[in-house]
């Protein structure tokens, strides 16, 4: 009887292990990207669209072709693409970064909705699976080793974007230029294209969130599924104080909360699941006003971020 | 090679915001235009349908003036704001709370005669626009955090407490499969002015008024835009930016927390998720394109008021009402366009 | 000459209808240490502009190692091995020295960074490990990281702008010593670009000296060339005024007591600065700006409040008071950084033209546009301003114009006290003639005047009295009458006998 209880809380609590990471890879992905585009000193809002505009692109690809690898690749791609409307705009046009990344993210979600409006409801015959086959998770190693191949590109992602950031001259360049535009320019560097490049990855970063949305979080597409992980994403960024591996604990923490939510009452919590869910945002914000009052106003933030470049011949 | 060399234009056509939106526009229905035709879909008897179902009656008409309300209103809050250059991305979320406001006040109270009732309400949806505003408002003048991030989240917060309400204390259980809160008394629903246009809309004519005399009459605008344009300069004249852009944020923020309530009480007439379908993010796009400007975020705010309408008419016909969404980003994409153009002088210098 | 290697002829530039630059000519020898001296907006900055490819000159050629170079950019300069170390670092702080060293693509030294490293730390004395962040330096280390950058970007003209500017007199020693060394064993070129007459006979050994837009010095031997032949040269002939100076002074209308100030560096900017001025009186203060001149004036109209001493403004004690006390009192400030400071940019001329008393025209919370309009138009008439658009930005504006807008609206009103810091700084004969007559305009109607400037040439037209600040100091107080060109230039420079 006592062993049988055990049990149960065990498979409970596996369930949210694995149900705390698979809503983590998603926000982490995604917030990830953005770090990238960030450090070159471009703002994004528009990352709940571009996360949209993968998920419809991967699922329609995959109901289409059934080919996984191929969803993955368009998913990424057209997000991509469609970031490069930001980087147009902001970067070559010298426009406001705030009013180009929400439009981005309205364009991003209607656009989505139209394209995808005849796959709603639909369901997709595969969906990626674990790397490793386990049938019945039993512990938390076997958990993890269940993943799908996303959440060890998300890993490897992460491993690699800290190390380029930190130690390769290229990093070094790109977050330079998010710095110091001034200074960078004075190194020579290539403002423009760094850029437009590091937000185009960006937009690419967030694309493979969207097909991780839609080929293995919840295998269907509907409107507005993208529910805000989008935003939660960049005040994640700001959670992480810009850094890769603290954004990760800022993830798993967040997707913790998102799958403790549903689960509260197994646990024998009264608290209403819709509090929960706003538990996040209000960590958020109580951490973002926290931070800033520790740092003096100094949150680890690009120093010109949301600033147009442009140096005046005359 | 060539080169292009870019140099600021020292005169900027008076008229740049106008031109841009109506550059803007047309590109945004060229490229609705190409959506439509790869549906196979005649895109001319398609606008023309949306055309005369948004402004072809006095029905019609006045539906679309009904959605231009919480557009124009949360549209000109955010102008307000934008006078000390900060950013409110919160307006969503001010709607919403100006709805749980004014259920709040309504369920707490009781007056007799309803124009005062109604004018409470009112109040109470405005004021729960600031307090929703509080606290980004608060900690930015007092710590400088960032106004985009809190107000944005903020949003998240205040629809869930939305959902949190409409399911639990204030469930309506005469409402089964739809959660939402008990309608209020028809005694205080806004009384419509002709055909079905609220009189709603002529709080957003006053306010309009309102919103054009705080940001180009009064002191108060005028302080709020050398604090805007430069901080040293505020100092320098003896003006205290922080005042000026809290004071900015409170009054912006009720302007969204209004939105809601007339929204409740000529619409909905009870809180639910349905107060707001996105007009706290559509607005910011016509505060933008107009560069601010409350009497032109009131014709922009109409015009998109009328794209919602036809865009929601449409469906019959089989055309997702997304495109009227499209349609106004893309107004606004193409807008920055022209805009970058009307400000920069681009010279190609030869290399050899 | 013998053969140089970067040779300007003939260069003209103009900004608007001001010629910041008029035929001047210019040549660079290899290893050699060159002084470029003048005054503020004697055309040293446009003219290493042209040098590093930030402006097209008008006219003029520019040869560099024997090849004429028909149109040059930054990057392009940088590519002949022009480099230049700007006022105003160009450093990105949160990054460590390496980092900022080596991170261009032009270092010559990516393979072998610390022998290059502890070699030119060794040059420049600079004890430090490469990985110490940027930010954690003091000044002195930070200029010497930024004169490194240039080497590893592998530059051989060497631009420094006022390089002394931030140093202490010990790393100014220091610096000089690098200087040497660098262009003796590395045969670096480097020119030095200052207002500081000291330190241009220290470092140099060549001179070339500009003033209004004009070279008006070639290659002149450092070794055998004076002081006084310098000054002269640098600050012309002083004209005599053709104001009266039979003013009469009233009653004390301004008094600043003892005042000292320790800024947000921890600097001590002031030291025990006292001074009084009487109605109808104007007060110069010379010195090169970063004296203390700035927080002198921003003490004194209350915009800095946490100082020492005491500010007596009609017999009022205003200490520890705000801006509006003195507008009360009816004091004016024409401040130094006129875009920025006394105008708002991106805001409408009429807007700004109101900036002064903008709540005369207020009626409760009702601003009067008429009202702004119609004292606009006063200021416009009175003052001859060219404002085609008074909706438009105030950068639409020239900068005569922009200056005589500040102006107007701050005398308009017949300030009992003006406080004017550089009026007439990078202004056309025309405007500042006008500027001029403004300020003796107002002299004679009672008011108070402290004129701050750099200009000796005004400061003797206008004052009455001198004073000369020198690191926060008062060195000298003198009569207009009694003072010369070479006793103001030589406390100017901190020489004080």
């Amino acid at each position: 009887m006592k062993l049988k209880e055990l049990k149960m809380i065990d498979i409970q609590f596996l369930g949210l292990v694995n149900a705390t990471l698979q809503a983590a890879t998603l926000l982490f992905i995604a917030a990830l990207g953005e770090l990238i585009a960030e450090k070159s000193g471009v703002l994004n809002l528009g990352v709940e669209g571009m996360i949209s505009i993968g998920a419809v692109s991967g699922f329609i690809t995959a109901i289409n072709t059934e080919n996984l690898f191929l969803s993955i690749i368009v998913g990424i791609v057209s997000a991509s693409l469609f970031s490069s409307i930001h980087a147009f705009v902001t970067v070559i046009l010298k426009q406001d970064q705030t009013v180009s990344g929400l439009i981005l993210t309205i364009l991003g979600l209607s656009l989505s909705s139209l394209i995808g409006k005849k796959y709603v409801g639909k369901k997709l015959n595969t969906k990626l699976e674990g790397v490793f086959d386990i049938e019945n998770p039993s512990n938390i190693l076997e958990i993890i080793l269940a993943q799908n191949i996303i959440f060890y590109i998300a890993i490897i992602l992460m491993i690699v974007t800290a190390f380029v950031l930190k130690r390769t001259m290229f990093g070094r360049r790109i977050e330079a230029i998010g710095e110091d535009l001034k200074s960078a320019d004075s190194m020579g560097l290539k403002i423009g294209k760094t850029q437009f490049i590091a937000t185009c990855v960006g937009g690419a970063f967030a694309g493979l969130s969207g097909v991780y949305l839609t080929l293995s979080y919840v295998p269907y597409w509907t409107d507005g599924m993208t529910s805000g992980r989008g935003w939660i994403a960049l005040a994640l960024v700001i959670f992480g104080g810009w850094k890769p591996y603290r954004t990760a604990f800022g993830a798993l923490l967040f997707g913790f909360l998102e799958a403790l939510g549903p689960r509260l009452q197994t646990y024998g919590f009264e608290m209403s699941p819709y509090i929960v869910k706003i538990t996040p945002y209000v960590i958020t914000i109580l951490v973002l006003i926290i931070l800033t009052i520790l740092k003096n106003g100094n949150t680890g933030a690009p120093k010109n971020i949301g600033i147009p470049f442009f140096r005046e011949n005359r | 090679m060539n080169k292009f060399l870019l140099s600021k234009k020292l005169y900027r056509n008076e008229l740049a915001t106008f031109y841009s939106f109506l550059i803007g526009f047309l590109i945004a229905i060229i490229v609705g235009s190409i959506i439509l035709l790869i549906q196979s879909k005649n895109p001319f008897d398609v606008f023309s349908l949306m055309l005369k179902l948004s402004i072809g009656s006095v029905n019609s008409l006045s539906n679309s003036l009904n959605k231009a309300i919480p557009l124009i209103l949360a549209g000109l809050g955010i102008a307000i704001i934008n006078s000390v250059k900060l950013w409110n991305i919160g307006a969503e979320g001010q709607i919403f709370f100006g709805a749980i406001a004014l259920n709040f006040v309504y369920i707490n109270t009781s007056i007799e005669n309803s124009y005062l009732y109604i004018f409470l309400l009112l109040a109470s949806g405005f004021i729960g626009g600031s307090v929703c505003i509080l606290l980004p408002a608060l900690s930015k003048v007092l710590f400088g955090v960032n106004e985009i991030i809190t107000t944005l989240l903020t949003n998240y917060i205040v629809f869930g407490l939305t959902i949190y309400l409409i399911n639990g204390v204030w469930k309506d259980p005469n409402s089964l499969n739809f959660p939402a809160a008990a309608y209020v008394s028809e005694s205080v629903y806004l009384p419509t002015v002709f055909g079905k246009l609220s009189s709603g809309f002529l709080i957003c004519i006053l306010f309009t008024l309102i919103a054009y005399y705080i940001k180009d009459k009064s002191v108060f605008g005028y302080e709020m835009r050398i604090a805007g344009g430069s901080a040293l300069t505020a100092i320098y004249a003896g003006i205290s930016a922080k005042q000026k852009a809290f004071i900015a944020m409170l009054i912006g923020g009720g302007f969204a927390g209004l939105a809601g309530a007339i929204e409740l009480l000529s619409q909905t007439h009870r809180v639910s998720t349905g107060i707001s379908q996105g007009f706290g993010y559509t607005a910011i796009i016509v505060a933008a394109i107009t560069g601010m400007r409350p009497l032109g975020i009131f014709l922009v705010g109409s015009l998109f008021g009328a794209l919602a309408i036809g865009g929601s008419v449409i469906q019959t016909i089989g055309v997702s009402s997304y495109i009227s969404d499209i349609i106004q980003a893309t107004t606004l994409f193409g807008a920055l366009i022209a805009q970058f153009f009307f400000s920069y002088e681009i010279k190609r210098v030869k290399d050899d | 000459m013998k053969n140089p290697i970067l040779e300007a002829k003939g260069i003209s530039k103009s900004f608007g209808n001001i010629k910041a630059l008029d035929d001047v000519d210019f040549f660079l020898e290899k290893g050699i240490i060159h002084g470029l001296l003048g005054e503020n907006g004697a055309g040293k900055s446009s003219l290493m502009n042209i040098l590093s490819g930030i402006y097209i000159p008008e006219k003029g050629t520019l040869t560099i190692n024997g090849q004429l170079i028909k149109r040059l950019n930054p990057d392009l300069a940088s590519s002949y091995g022009i480099g230049m170390v700007h006022q105003e670092f160009r450093l990105i702080d949160s990054f460590s020295i390496k980092d900022n060293l080596t991170l261009s693509k032009s270092n010559i030294y990516q393979n072998d960074f610390s022998e290059a490293f502890s070699k030119y730390s060794d040059i420049f004395a600079l004890n430090l490990n490469a990985m110490t962040p940027v930010s954690e330096l003091s000044v002195g280390e930070k200029q010497k990281v930024e004169i490194m950058k240039l080497i590893f970007h592998n530059s051989s003209i060497m631009l420094l702008d006022e390089p002394t500017a931030v140093l202490t007199p010990q790393e100014t020693v220091q610096l000089k010593e690098s200087l040497e060394t660098l262009s003796q064993e590395d045969e670096k070129t480097i020119v030095l670009i200052t207002h500081k007459l000291k330190e241009i006979k220290d470092f140099t050994e060549t001179i070339y000296v500009m003033k209004n837009g004009k070279m008006v010095a070639k290659d002149l031997d450092t070794k055998t060339v004076s002081d006084t032949q310098l000054i002269e040269l640098m600050m012309g002939e002083v004209k005599t005024s053709k104001f009266d100076k039979n003013n009469f002074k009233g009653d004390t209308k301004l008094e600043a007591v003892d005042i000292s100030f320790t800024n947000e560096q921890n600097i001590k900017t002031l030291q025990n600065v006292s001074l009084e001025i009487k109605s109808g009186e104007v007060l110069g203060v010379a010195g090169v700006s970063g004296n203390g001149q700035v927080e002198l004036a921003n003490i004194i109209c209350g915009i800095i409040k946490d100082f020492e001493g005491r500010v007596i403004v009609k017999t009022k004690d205003v200490t520890g008071k705000g801006v509006k006390s003195r507008k009360k009192l009816n004091l004016s400030y024409i401040p130094e950084n006129r875009l920025g400071v006394g105008l708002a940019p991106g805001v409408s001329v009429l807007d700004n033209s109101a900036i002064k008393e903008y709540f005369q025209a207020s009626f409760g919370p009702h601003l009067s546009k008429n009202v702004l309009l119609n004292s606009l138009n006063d200021l416009i008439n009175k003052f001859s301003i060219k404002a085609p658009d008074v909706k438009a930005e105030i950068s639409t504006l020239s900068g005569g114009n922009m200056q005589k807008l500040l102006m107007g609206r701050e005398l308009i009103s017949n300030p009992d006290v003006i406080i004017a810091a550089q009026p007439t700084r990078g202004l056309d004969v025309s405007a500042v003639d006008s500027i001029h007559n403004l300020i003796i305009d107002q002299r004679d109607k009672g008011s108070a005047i402290l004129l701050i400037s750099e200009d000796l040439d005004e400061l003797f037209k206008l004052s009455d009295r001198l004073i000369v600040m020198y690191e926060g100091k008062v060195i000298t107080e003198i009569e207009t009458e009694l003072a010369t060109v070479e006793n103001i230039g030589l406390a100017m420079a901190g020489i004080n006998e």
